[in-house]
């Protein structure tokens, strides 16, 4: 039994082949998609989306959205993706140095919320570089 | 030889005005107060031709240079469009695309280009609209319109501006993006109260062929009761719902996600519709122009060729008067 994964963002597709396993963080903690898994739909939050392929762990990083999961297909939807090997290392730090800077510097509620969604993205994108294997 | 062949032209000419029939007579009557005026709305006639052969002239240089703008512009954003489509199919897979979904406050959003000069598909989306909202209209039932685009919101002020809850325009100024769609997006959720949402738009197939498309979009509470009942998102009961503490949301979220993902297709759907309308109507009317030119161009040959035998002729009727 063959799995197969697409994630789609609005600009394009990033990912539309199959794979072996995934392993996906929702609002409710991480949950692990192997074939033949029960229908879910479910909503993805910020954070990385680990793909067990030729038996080797690959990461995106992904910007909050929805998944759904039947039928061995897995259509992941979200705002924004970037596979882990994209991302310029120097760059993310840099962004993630910024984002804790505005989350500290924040005073209005507003601000504090959209600073740490920005700290959050910020940091799922080092991650995904440097994935907790 | 040359000579003698044109003086008897001349004299075929100066015949009928000497002609002694009756109906002659009157016209002749008026000849010598006429006559000048003739010959003063020759010349005049040329130069107005002239005038007009310049401006259909530059109007096709216009038209023409509009058409090259629309066919690059088309080029990317039609890319684009093609991208997004994969968007909002799984979208209806799991929610389903109900257009004769019956429910109490329906609200119609209308998108249409800023800019004039594109064939019909400004008005096919109006049209689309007006006719849903008599579609929808009852007792106890709630229409409303959101107007995206300026050439929508000046049809549809005439005659339902009482409707109209919500009015956007040049959304095309820089261009679209996804952040921009579902800020725009997130102001139609908060700004107006709905069960269905009817996206009106064209969706683009070739560039002569658009499609005029509604696209339904329920509000989390009507996906639930739809769900529940078993009607036509029966389906989705299938999935199990995880993610958040309860059902409604999830759908809750999951109706917005939807509703910003299938608006920004629709979005980059009719601006590409829009440049290829414009594509084609810019090259419809150079090629009129084109016509229109070589019409003109005949007049005015014609006209010329005209004057110059004329006066040919009264060079050499005159020459012949003094030789005879």
């Amino acid at each position: 039994m063959t799995l197969n994964l697409s994630v789609l963002t609005p600009n394009r597709i990033v990912w539309d082949s199959e794979v072996e396993e995934i392993v996906l963080s929702t609002n409710s903690g991480q949950i692990g998609i192997l074939p033949n898994h029960a229908p879910i739909a479910t909503t993805v939050d910020i954070g990385i989306l680990q793909i067990r392929l030729n038996n080797q762990w690959l990461t995106m990083a992904l910007m909050g959205g929805f998944a759904r999961i039947g039928n061995n297909e897995i259509t992941v939807l979200v705002n924004d993706a970037e596979k882990g090997s994209d991302i310029d290392p120097q760059e993310a730090q840099q962004t993630l140095e910024i984002a804790e800077a505005n989350v500290k510097k924040a005073e209005e509620r507003r601000q504090k919320i959209e600073a740490n969604l920005a700290l959050r993205r910020a940091r799922t994108r080092v991650e995904a570089i440097n994935p907790i294997s | 030889m040359a000579m003698a062949a044109l003086r008897r032209e001349g004299r075929r000419f100066a015949t009928p005005l000497l002609s002694p029939n009756p109906a002659n007579a009157l016209r002749s009557s008026l000849v010598p107060y006429e006559e000048p005026v003739l010959s003063g709305v020759r010349c005049i006639s040329t130069q107005v031709v002239r005038n007009r052969m310049k401006s259909v002239k530059n109007i096709q240089k216009i038209t023409k240079a509009m058409k090259m703008v629309a066919a690059s512009k088309l080029r990317a954003i039609q890319t684009r469009a093609e991208n997004s489509r994969g968007l909002w199919q799984p979208f209806t897979a799991l929610l389903g695309d109900t257009p004769s979904v019956d429910v109490k406050k329906n609200v119609i959003i209308t998108i249409s280009s800023d800019k004039g000069l594109c064939g019909g598909i400004n008005s096919t989306s109006v049209k689309i609209s007006r006719a849903l909202h008599k579609l929808n209209s009852g007792p106890e039932k709630e229409n409303k319109y959101v107007v995206l685009g300026e050439k929508a919101k000046a049809q549809l002020v005439r005659d339902s501006k009482k409707d109209i809850e919500l009015i956007m325009t040049e959304l095309q100024k820089n261009p679209l993006n996804y952040t921009q769609v579902s800020v725009i997006a997130d102001d139609i959720l908060k700004n107006v109260e709905f069960d269905a949402l009817r996206i009106v738009y064209n969706k683009f197939q070739s560039v002569v062929s658009f499609l005029p498309t509604v696209s339904t979009i329920l509000s989390p509470e009507v996906v639930e009761r739809e769900a529940e009942s078993g009607g036509k998102l029966g389906e989705l009961d299938l999935y199990e719902v995880e993610g958040a503490e309860t059902k409604g949301e999830v759908l809750q979220n999951l109706a917005e996600f939807q509703f910003s993902c299938v608006m920004f297709n629709a979005v980059l759907e009719n601006a590409t519709s829009e440049q290829g309308a414009r594509m084609s109507a810019m090259d419809s009317s150079s090629r009129n122009a084109g016509d229109m030119l070589d019409r003109l161009t005949l007049t005015y040959n014609r006209t010329r060729q005209a004057s110059i035998t004329t006066e040919l002729i009264e060079i050499i009727s005159g020459a012949s008067a003094l030789e005879g």
